[in-house]
Protein backbone atom coordinates (compact mmCIF):
# COMPACT_ATOMS: atom_id res chain seq x y z
CA UNK A 1 0.00 0.00 0.00
CA UNK A 2 3.13 2.24 0.72
CA UNK A 3 4.81 1.37 -2.26
CA UNK A 4 1.94 2.16 -4.65
CA UNK A 5 2.35 5.74 -2.95
CA UNK A 6 5.19 6.22 -3.98
CA UNK A 7 5.18 6.45 -8.10
CA UNK A 8 2.21 9.36 -7.32
CA UNK A 9 4.72 11.14 -5.35
CA UNK A 10 6.57 11.82 -8.75
CA UNK A 11 3.57 12.57 -10.83
CA UNK A 12 2.45 15.29 -8.30
CA UNK A 13 5.73 16.29 -8.38
CA UNK A 14 6.70 18.70 -11.25
CA UNK A 15 10.16 18.12 -10.95
CA UNK A 16 11.49 15.84 -13.50
CA UNK A 17 14.64 15.38 -11.93
CA UNK A 18 13.50 12.36 -10.24
CA UNK A 19 12.41 10.67 -13.29
CA UNK A 20 15.85 8.81 -13.56
CA UNK A 21 14.60 7.50 -10.03
CA UNK A 22 11.47 7.01 -10.51
CA UNK A 23 12.61 4.38 -13.51
CA UNK A 24 14.45 2.89 -11.69
CA UNK A 25 12.31 2.02 -8.35
CA UNK A 26 9.68 1.00 -11.02
CA UNK A 27 12.06 -1.62 -12.11
CA UNK A 28 12.88 -2.58 -8.87
CA UNK A 29 9.17 -3.35 -8.04
CA UNK A 30 8.46 -5.21 -11.48
CA UNK A 31 10.87 -7.77 -11.01
CA UNK A 32 13.60 -8.67 -13.83
CA UNK A 33 11.38 -10.11 -16.16
CA UNK A 34 8.80 -7.74 -16.50
CA UNK A 35 11.65 -5.07 -16.89
CA UNK A 36 13.18 -6.71 -19.70
CA UNK A 37 9.43 -7.06 -21.70
CA UNK A 38 8.50 -3.47 -20.67
CA UNK A 39 12.06 -1.57 -21.90
CA UNK A 40 13.64 -3.48 -23.93
CA UNK A 41 12.23 -2.50 -26.98
CA UNK A 42 13.03 1.13 -26.74
CA UNK A 43 16.26 0.65 -24.51
CA UNK A 44 18.33 -2.09 -26.24
CA UNK A 45 21.18 -1.65 -23.66
CA UNK A 46 19.40 -4.40 -21.62
CA UNK A 47 19.03 -6.62 -23.84
CA UNK A 48 22.84 -6.36 -25.05
CA UNK A 49 24.40 -6.16 -21.45
CA UNK A 50 23.47 -9.20 -19.22
CA UNK A 51 23.64 -9.13 -15.82
CA UNK A 52 26.24 -11.74 -14.81
CA UNK A 53 28.89 -9.94 -17.62
CA UNK A 54 28.21 -6.49 -16.03
CA UNK A 55 28.86 -7.65 -12.28
CA UNK A 56 31.92 -9.98 -13.37
CA UNK A 57 33.16 -6.68 -15.57
CA UNK A 58 32.57 -4.56 -12.06
CA UNK A 59 34.10 -6.95 -10.09
CA UNK A 60 37.37 -7.36 -12.29
CA UNK A 61 37.43 -3.47 -12.50
CA UNK A 62 37.28 -3.18 -8.15
CA UNK A 63 39.90 -5.46 -8.03
CA UNK A 64 42.57 -3.84 -10.04
CA UNK A 65 41.38 -0.02 -8.86
CA UNK A 66 42.06 -1.98 -5.13
CA UNK A 67 45.71 -3.41 -6.66
CA UNK A 68 46.19 -0.32 -7.90
CA UNK A 69 45.68 2.25 -4.69
CA UNK A 70 46.51 0.21 -2.21
CA UNK A 71 49.86 -0.83 -3.36
CA UNK A 72 53.31 0.48 -1.46
CA UNK A 73 54.53 2.57 -4.66
CA UNK A 74 54.62 6.71 -4.36
CA UNK A 75 51.20 8.59 -5.04
CA UNK A 76 52.67 9.37 -9.10
CA UNK A 77 53.04 6.22 -9.66
CA UNK A 78 49.16 5.19 -8.24
CA UNK A 79 47.80 7.99 -10.02
CA UNK A 80 49.21 6.64 -13.13
CA UNK A 81 47.62 3.59 -12.74
CA UNK A 82 44.46 5.02 -11.74
CA UNK A 83 44.19 7.13 -15.05
CA UNK A 84 44.82 3.85 -17.21
CA UNK A 85 41.91 1.73 -15.11
CA UNK A 86 39.84 5.13 -15.92
CA UNK A 87 40.52 5.24 -19.23
CA UNK A 88 40.10 1.43 -19.98
CA UNK A 89 36.91 0.70 -17.90
CA UNK A 90 34.91 4.14 -18.46
CA UNK A 91 33.07 5.37 -21.00
CA UNK A 92 34.40 8.96 -20.96
CA UNK A 93 32.69 10.03 -23.91
CA UNK A 94 29.43 9.13 -23.09
CA UNK A 95 29.72 10.57 -20.15
CA UNK A 96 30.53 13.53 -21.32
CA UNK A 97 27.35 13.61 -23.82
CA UNK A 98 25.08 13.61 -20.95
CA UNK A 99 26.40 15.71 -18.75
CA UNK A 100 26.39 18.13 -21.79
CA UNK A 101 22.57 17.75 -22.22
CA UNK A 102 20.58 19.00 -24.47
CA UNK A 103 23.54 21.46 -25.36
CA UNK A 104 25.41 18.86 -27.02
CA UNK A 105 23.46 19.38 -30.38
CA UNK A 106 23.55 23.15 -30.15
CA UNK A 107 27.56 22.99 -30.17
CA UNK A 108 29.36 22.99 -33.12
CA UNK A 109 31.85 20.31 -34.27
CA UNK A 110 34.40 22.21 -32.96
CA UNK A 111 33.15 23.10 -29.91
CA UNK A 112 32.17 19.49 -28.92
CA UNK A 113 35.49 18.04 -29.36
CA UNK A 114 37.13 21.15 -27.10
CA UNK A 115 34.94 19.76 -25.03
CA UNK A 116 34.49 15.95 -24.79
CA UNK A 117 39.02 16.73 -24.35
CA UNK A 118 38.46 19.10 -21.59
CA UNK A 119 36.05 16.84 -19.97
CA UNK A 120 37.79 13.79 -20.13
CA UNK A 121 41.03 15.76 -18.72
CA UNK A 122 39.35 17.76 -15.89
CA UNK A 123 37.39 14.04 -14.86
CA UNK A 124 40.60 12.02 -14.93
CA UNK A 125 42.39 14.80 -12.80
CA UNK A 126 39.56 15.05 -10.63
CA UNK A 127 39.47 11.39 -9.44
CA UNK A 128 43.43 10.76 -9.79
CA UNK A 129 44.02 13.95 -7.42
CA UNK A 130 42.04 12.36 -4.80
CA UNK A 131 44.22 8.97 -5.19
CA UNK A 132 46.09 9.51 -1.31
CA UNK A 133 42.21 9.38 -0.08
CA UNK A 134 41.68 5.43 -1.10
CA UNK A 135 44.29 4.05 0.69
CA UNK A 136 42.95 1.48 2.30
CA UNK A 137 39.54 0.88 0.64
CA UNK A 138 38.02 -2.13 0.15
CA UNK A 139 34.96 -2.90 -2.31
CA UNK A 140 33.03 -5.83 -2.11
CA UNK A 141 31.01 -5.91 -5.24
CA UNK A 142 26.84 -7.56 -4.44
CA UNK A 143 25.05 -8.13 -7.54
CA UNK A 144 23.65 -6.23 -10.56
CA UNK A 145 19.70 -4.99 -11.11
CA UNK A 146 18.74 -4.28 -14.69
CA UNK A 147 18.00 -0.29 -14.91
CA UNK A 148 16.70 1.22 -18.52
CA UNK A 149 20.13 2.97 -19.42
CA UNK A 150 22.08 -0.63 -18.62
CA UNK A 151 22.71 -2.20 -15.56
CA UNK A 152 23.23 -1.38 -12.23
CA UNK A 153 26.03 -3.22 -10.15
CA UNK A 154 26.05 -3.32 -6.38
CA UNK A 155 29.11 -3.04 -4.43
CA UNK A 156 30.05 -1.94 -1.04
CA UNK A 157 32.83 0.03 -0.42
CA UNK A 158 34.59 0.60 2.71
CA UNK A 159 37.64 3.05 3.88
CA UNK A 160 39.30 3.49 6.93
CA UNK A 161 37.42 4.76 9.62
CA UNK A 162 34.60 5.43 7.73
CA UNK A 163 31.27 3.84 7.66
CA UNK A 164 30.72 1.34 4.62
CA UNK A 165 29.27 2.83 1.66
CA UNK A 166 27.15 2.03 -1.00
CA UNK A 167 28.22 2.55 -4.27
CA UNK A 168 26.56 1.75 -7.54
CA UNK A 169 28.07 1.35 -11.17
CA UNK A 170 26.00 1.62 -14.11
CA UNK A 171 27.48 -0.13 -16.64
CA UNK A 172 26.35 -0.14 -20.59
CA UNK A 173 28.25 -1.40 -23.89
CA UNK A 174 27.12 0.67 -26.27
CA UNK A 175 30.69 0.75 -27.96
CA UNK A 176 30.70 -3.23 -27.85
CA UNK A 177 32.67 -3.34 -24.64
CA UNK A 178 31.04 -2.81 -21.27
CA UNK A 179 31.36 0.58 -19.75
CA UNK A 180 30.72 2.40 -16.63
CA UNK A 181 28.72 5.45 -17.33
CA UNK A 182 27.91 6.08 -13.84
CA UNK A 183 28.67 6.27 -10.77
CA UNK A 184 26.41 6.60 -7.44
CA UNK A 185 27.39 7.08 -4.18
CA UNK A 186 24.38 6.50 -1.86
CA UNK A 187 22.22 7.57 -4.17
CA UNK A 188 23.41 10.26 -5.71
CA UNK A 189 24.40 10.10 -9.67
CA UNK A 190 27.61 11.91 -9.89
CA UNK A 191 27.12 12.42 -13.85
CA UNK A 192 23.38 13.32 -13.37
CA UNK A 193 25.03 15.87 -10.68
CA UNK A 194 27.77 17.46 -13.10
CA UNK A 195 24.89 17.72 -15.71
CA UNK A 196 23.12 19.68 -13.46
CA UNK A 197 26.05 21.94 -12.12
CA UNK A 198 26.54 21.99 -16.25
CA UNK A 199 22.74 23.26 -16.76
CA UNK A 200 23.01 25.49 -14.36
CA UNK A 201 26.27 27.39 -15.14
CA UNK A 202 24.73 27.59 -18.93
CA UNK A 203 21.60 29.16 -17.61
CA UNK A 204 23.66 31.64 -15.64
CA UNK A 205 26.17 32.42 -18.92
CA UNK A 206 23.44 32.67 -21.36
CA UNK A 207 23.29 29.17 -22.85
CA UNK A 208 26.89 29.75 -24.20
CA UNK A 209 28.82 26.27 -24.36
CA UNK A 210 31.72 28.28 -25.26
CA UNK A 211 31.92 29.98 -21.93
CA UNK A 212 31.17 26.43 -20.48
CA UNK A 213 34.01 25.40 -22.45
CA UNK A 214 36.40 28.33 -21.27
CA UNK A 215 35.64 27.33 -17.40
CA UNK A 216 36.27 23.89 -17.88
CA UNK A 217 39.67 25.10 -19.75
CA UNK A 218 40.41 27.02 -16.46
CA UNK A 219 39.58 23.70 -14.13
CA UNK A 220 41.94 22.13 -16.37
CA UNK A 221 44.82 24.22 -15.98
CA UNK A 222 44.36 24.79 -12.56
CA UNK A 223 47.00 23.05 -10.28
CA UNK A 224 45.19 20.08 -8.48
CA UNK B 1 5.59 40.46 18.72
CA UNK B 2 7.96 40.54 21.37
CA UNK B 3 5.77 38.17 22.60
CA UNK B 4 6.16 35.98 19.79
CA UNK B 5 10.11 36.62 19.79
CA UNK B 6 10.71 35.25 22.86
CA UNK B 7 9.12 32.48 22.33
CA UNK B 8 11.39 31.86 19.31
CA UNK B 9 14.40 32.34 21.24
CA UNK B 10 13.04 30.14 23.73
CA UNK B 11 13.58 27.24 20.87
CA UNK B 12 17.05 26.17 20.75
CA UNK B 13 18.71 29.56 19.10
CA UNK B 14 19.64 28.25 15.69
CA UNK B 15 16.79 27.16 15.03
CA UNK B 16 15.14 30.35 15.72
CA UNK B 17 17.38 32.14 14.26
CA UNK B 18 16.27 29.58 11.18
CA UNK B 19 12.85 30.13 11.79
CA UNK B 20 12.87 34.33 11.91
CA UNK B 21 15.34 34.14 9.19
CA UNK B 22 12.49 31.96 6.79
CA UNK B 23 10.05 35.11 7.73
CA UNK B 24 12.30 37.53 5.96
CA UNK B 25 12.75 35.01 3.33
CA UNK B 26 8.55 35.24 2.57
CA UNK B 27 8.98 39.21 2.68
CA UNK B 28 12.02 39.60 0.31
CA UNK B 29 11.60 36.67 -1.98
CA UNK B 30 12.71 37.33 -5.73
CA UNK B 31 11.75 34.99 -8.46
CA UNK B 32 13.86 33.36 -11.30
CA UNK B 33 12.63 34.76 -14.60
CA UNK B 34 10.94 32.01 -16.01
CA UNK B 35 12.16 31.50 -19.78
CA UNK B 36 10.05 32.20 -22.90
CA UNK B 37 7.45 29.17 -24.11
CA UNK B 38 8.77 29.24 -27.42
CA UNK B 39 11.70 27.49 -26.07
CA UNK B 40 10.03 24.38 -24.91
CA UNK B 41 13.62 22.87 -23.80
CA UNK B 42 14.22 25.58 -21.22
CA UNK B 43 10.44 25.74 -19.68
CA UNK B 44 11.16 21.64 -19.39
CA UNK B 45 14.83 22.60 -17.98
CA UNK B 46 13.13 25.10 -15.48
CA UNK B 47 10.05 23.02 -14.24
CA UNK B 48 12.80 19.81 -13.47
CA UNK B 49 14.68 22.32 -11.30
CA UNK B 50 11.58 23.67 -9.08
CA UNK B 51 13.65 26.77 -7.79
CA UNK B 52 11.39 29.50 -8.37
CA UNK B 53 13.18 31.42 -5.90
CA UNK B 54 16.51 31.05 -6.78
CA UNK B 55 17.81 34.37 -6.61
CA UNK B 56 16.59 34.87 -3.10
CA UNK B 57 18.10 31.13 -2.51
CA UNK B 58 21.45 32.09 -3.72
CA UNK B 59 21.52 35.39 -1.25
CA UNK B 60 20.81 32.74 1.99
CA UNK B 61 23.45 30.41 0.24
CA UNK B 62 25.80 33.30 0.34
CA UNK B 63 25.07 34.23 3.82
CA UNK B 64 25.40 30.57 5.04
CA UNK B 65 28.64 30.27 3.17
CA UNK B 66 29.87 33.56 4.87
CA UNK B 67 28.92 32.14 8.44
CA UNK B 68 30.84 28.88 7.07
CA UNK B 69 33.73 30.42 6.15
CA UNK B 70 34.45 32.54 9.63
CA UNK B 71 32.81 30.65 12.01
CA UNK B 72 31.62 27.15 11.76
CA UNK B 73 34.30 25.50 9.15
CA UNK B 74 37.16 26.51 11.65
CA UNK B 75 35.39 25.62 14.62
CA UNK B 76 34.79 22.27 12.86
CA UNK B 77 38.41 21.94 11.35
CA UNK B 78 39.31 22.65 15.23
CA UNK B 79 36.78 20.30 16.58
CA UNK B 80 38.56 17.38 14.23
CA UNK B 81 41.85 17.97 14.64
CA UNK B 82 41.71 18.31 18.63
CA UNK B 83 39.82 15.14 19.39
CA UNK B 84 41.07 11.95 18.02
CA UNK B 85 38.34 9.86 15.96
CA UNK B 86 37.19 7.66 18.48
CA UNK B 87 35.79 10.72 21.04
CA UNK B 88 34.18 11.89 17.96
CA UNK B 89 32.56 8.52 17.30
CA UNK B 90 31.12 8.50 20.66
CA UNK B 91 29.90 12.02 19.98
CA UNK B 92 28.24 11.40 17.01
CA UNK B 93 26.85 7.76 18.54
CA UNK B 94 25.24 10.04 21.87
CA UNK B 95 23.72 12.33 19.65
CA UNK B 96 22.53 10.13 17.11
CA UNK B 97 21.07 7.94 19.97
CA UNK B 98 19.22 11.37 21.17
CA UNK B 99 17.35 11.14 18.38
CA UNK B 100 16.25 8.18 18.40
CA UNK B 101 12.70 9.15 19.82
CA UNK B 102 12.20 11.19 17.16
CA UNK B 103 13.17 8.45 14.88
CA UNK B 104 10.69 5.94 16.28
CA UNK B 105 7.99 8.22 16.00
CA UNK B 106 8.67 8.83 12.22
CA UNK B 107 9.19 4.78 12.31
CA UNK B 108 5.88 4.42 12.72
CA UNK B 109 4.24 6.84 11.32
CA UNK B 110 5.32 5.78 8.08
CA UNK B 111 3.91 2.26 8.96
CA UNK B 112 7.28 0.89 9.02
CA UNK B 113 7.75 -1.73 12.06
CA UNK B 114 10.98 -3.56 11.44
CA UNK B 115 12.32 0.09 10.77
CA UNK B 116 10.46 0.96 14.08
CA UNK B 117 11.91 -1.93 16.13
CA UNK B 118 15.69 -1.79 14.89
CA UNK B 119 14.87 1.85 16.33
CA UNK B 120 13.47 0.83 19.24
CA UNK B 121 16.35 -1.56 20.28
CA UNK B 122 19.00 0.92 19.28
CA UNK B 123 17.67 2.99 21.87
CA UNK B 124 17.46 -0.02 24.59
CA UNK B 125 20.66 -1.21 23.66
CA UNK B 126 22.85 1.56 23.15
CA UNK B 127 21.84 3.50 25.99
CA UNK B 128 21.79 0.61 28.57
CA UNK B 129 24.78 -1.51 27.08
CA UNK B 130 26.26 1.31 24.53
CA UNK B 131 26.76 3.43 28.05
CA UNK B 132 24.34 6.34 26.99
CA UNK B 133 24.76 5.87 23.49
CA UNK B 134 28.44 6.16 23.42
CA UNK B 135 28.72 2.99 21.55
CA UNK B 136 26.89 1.46 18.82
CA UNK B 137 26.53 -1.80 19.92
CA UNK B 138 23.21 -2.41 18.37
CA UNK B 139 24.53 -2.22 14.88
CA UNK B 140 27.00 -5.54 15.42
CA UNK B 141 23.86 -7.01 17.30
CA UNK B 142 22.02 -6.93 13.88
CA UNK B 143 19.99 -3.15 14.57
CA UNK B 144 21.72 -0.89 12.32
CA UNK B 145 20.98 2.30 11.48
CA UNK B 146 18.65 3.88 8.96
CA UNK B 147 17.37 7.26 8.34
CA UNK B 148 14.04 8.61 9.07
CA UNK B 149 12.35 11.83 9.82
CA UNK B 150 9.73 13.85 9.59
CA UNK B 151 10.18 14.88 5.77
CA UNK B 152 10.43 11.07 4.92
CA UNK B 153 7.31 10.57 6.91
CA UNK B 154 5.35 13.19 4.96
CA UNK B 155 7.42 12.23 1.71
CA UNK B 156 5.87 8.13 2.14
CA UNK B 157 2.43 10.21 2.99
CA UNK B 158 2.44 10.78 -0.41
CA UNK B 159 3.38 14.68 -0.32
CA UNK B 160 5.64 15.98 -3.20
CA UNK B 161 9.33 17.95 -1.93
CA UNK B 162 8.04 20.99 -3.54
CA UNK B 163 10.39 23.83 -4.88
CA UNK B 164 13.63 24.26 -3.09
CA UNK B 165 14.58 26.37 -0.49
CA UNK B 166 17.53 27.20 0.28
CA UNK B 167 17.74 28.14 4.61
CA UNK B 168 19.60 30.13 6.77
CA UNK B 169 21.78 28.21 8.91
CA UNK B 170 19.46 25.43 8.22
CA UNK B 171 21.07 25.16 4.49
CA UNK B 172 18.85 23.36 2.01
CA UNK B 173 15.69 22.09 2.06
CA UNK B 174 12.21 23.00 0.66
CA UNK B 175 8.66 22.91 1.66
CA UNK B 176 7.72 18.96 2.76
CA UNK B 177 11.26 19.33 4.89
CA UNK B 178 11.07 22.33 6.58
CA UNK B 179 7.76 21.36 7.82
CA UNK B 180 9.15 17.65 8.86
CA UNK B 181 11.97 20.20 10.32
CA UNK B 182 8.98 21.39 12.04
CA UNK B 183 6.98 18.09 12.86
CA UNK B 184 10.82 16.29 14.22
CA UNK B 185 11.03 19.38 16.72
CA UNK B 186 7.24 19.14 18.39
CA UNK B 187 7.94 14.59 18.49
CA UNK B 188 10.76 14.80 20.32
CA UNK B 189 10.28 14.85 23.91
CA UNK B 190 13.69 17.27 24.82
CA UNK B 191 10.98 19.53 23.74
CA UNK B 192 8.99 19.44 26.49
CA UNK B 193 10.94 18.93 29.60
CA UNK B 194 11.22 21.38 32.21
CA UNK B 195 13.13 24.44 31.24
CA UNK B 196 15.74 25.90 33.42
CA UNK B 197 20.06 27.18 33.14
CA UNK B 198 21.13 23.46 33.38
CA UNK B 199 17.74 22.07 30.20
CA UNK B 200 19.38 25.37 28.26
CA UNK B 201 22.65 24.33 28.43
CA UNK B 202 22.22 21.13 27.57
CA UNK B 203 19.92 22.04 24.63
CA UNK B 204 22.47 24.35 23.47
CA UNK B 205 25.87 21.94 23.92
CA UNK B 206 23.47 19.26 21.93
CA UNK B 207 22.77 22.00 18.99
CA UNK B 208 25.98 23.17 18.86
CA UNK B 209 28.16 19.57 19.17
CA UNK B 210 25.27 18.31 16.37
CA UNK B 211 25.99 21.46 13.97
CA UNK B 212 30.25 20.42 14.83
CA UNK B 213 29.46 16.68 14.44
CA UNK B 214 27.82 17.07 10.93
CA UNK B 215 30.07 19.57 9.64
CA UNK B 216 33.80 18.05 10.23
CA UNK B 217 31.99 14.79 8.69
CA UNK B 218 31.67 16.75 5.40
CA UNK B 219 34.81 18.84 5.65
CA UNK B 220 36.42 17.28 2.72
CA UNK B 221 33.63 16.40 0.76
CA UNK B 222 32.67 20.17 0.72
CA UNK B 223 35.72 21.28 0.18
CA UNK B 224 35.73 19.31 -3.01
CA UNK B 225 32.44 20.31 -4.05
CA UNK B 226 33.02 24.20 -3.86
CA UNK B 227 36.51 23.74 -5.70
CA UNK B 228 35.15 21.29 -8.07
CA UNK B 229 31.79 22.81 -9.65
CA UNK B 230 31.26 25.06 -11.92
CA UNK B 231 28.00 26.10 -9.38
CA UNK B 232 28.48 24.89 -6.24
CA UNK B 233 24.73 26.13 -5.60
CA UNK B 234 23.50 24.06 -8.03
CA UNK B 235 25.46 21.04 -7.55
CA UNK B 236 24.06 21.13 -3.86
CA UNK B 237 20.58 21.43 -4.52
CA UNK B 238 21.39 18.33 -7.05
CA UNK B 239 22.93 16.55 -4.31
CA UNK B 240 20.25 17.15 -1.74
CA UNK B 241 17.73 16.00 -3.91
CA UNK B 242 18.83 13.47 -4.87
CA UNK B 243 20.07 12.16 -1.33
CA UNK B 244 16.47 12.88 -0.05
CA UNK B 245 14.93 10.37 -2.93
CA UNK B 246 17.31 7.68 -1.84
CA UNK B 247 16.28 7.85 1.78
CA UNK B 248 12.92 7.90 0.39
CA UNK B 249 13.79 5.33 -2.07
CA UNK B 250 15.32 2.92 0.62
CA UNK B 251 12.40 3.30 3.21
CA UNK B 252 9.88 2.50 0.51
CA UNK B 253 11.89 -0.63 -0.16
CA UNK B 254 12.12 -1.83 3.18
CA UNK B 255 9.08 -4.01 3.60
CA UNK B 256 10.96 -6.65 5.69
CA UNK B 257 8.25 -9.32 6.94
CA UNK B 258 6.71 -8.76 11.07
CA UNK B 259 6.86 -11.99 11.77
CA UNK B 260 9.27 -13.39 14.01
CA UNK B 261 12.12 -15.58 13.10
CA UNK B 262 11.28 -18.46 15.66
CA UNK B 263 7.14 -18.32 14.66
CA UNK B 264 6.00 -20.87 13.21
CA UNK B 265 5.01 -19.73 9.65
CA UNK B 266 3.44 -21.76 6.74
CA UNK B 267 6.81 -22.57 4.78
CA UNK B 268 5.41 -20.72 1.01
CA UNK B 269 4.72 -17.72 3.31
CA UNK B 270 7.84 -17.73 5.12
CA UNK B 271 10.14 -18.17 2.28
CA UNK B 272 8.24 -15.26 0.11
CA UNK B 273 8.15 -13.13 3.01
CA UNK B 274 12.29 -13.77 3.65
CA UNK B 275 11.80 -14.32 7.33
CA UNK B 276 14.39 -16.72 8.72
CA UNK B 277 13.21 -20.30 9.97
CA UNK B 278 16.05 -21.86 12.67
Amino acid sequence: MIVSQGPSLFTMSKNATFVPTLSRRACLAAGGAAVLTAVAMPHKAIAETALEPATAFIDKTAQSLMAAVNGSSPGAAKAAALEKIVEENVDIEAVARFCLGRFWRAATPAQQKDYLELFHRVLVSNITGRVGEYQGVTIVTNRGVAREDGVAVTTTVTRPNNAPNRVDWLVANETGQLRVIDVIAEGTSLRLTQRNDYMSFLSRNNNSVQALIDALRQQAAAPK
Amino acid sequence: MPDVLSRLAALQPLRAVGLVAALALLVLTGCATQPPASDADAVAEYRETNDPIEPTNRVFYAVNNGLDTVIIRPLATAYRYVLPQPVRNGVHNVLSNLGNPVQLFNDMLEAKPRRAGDTMMRLLVNTTVGVGGIFDVATDWGWPAHDSDGGMTLALWGLPDGPYLFLPILGPSGPRDATGFGIDYGLSPTTYIGRGPTVDALGYARTGLGALDARSAVLDDLDKITSQALDPYATIRSLYRQHRQSQIDDAVADNRATVPAWFPAPPAASTASGARIP
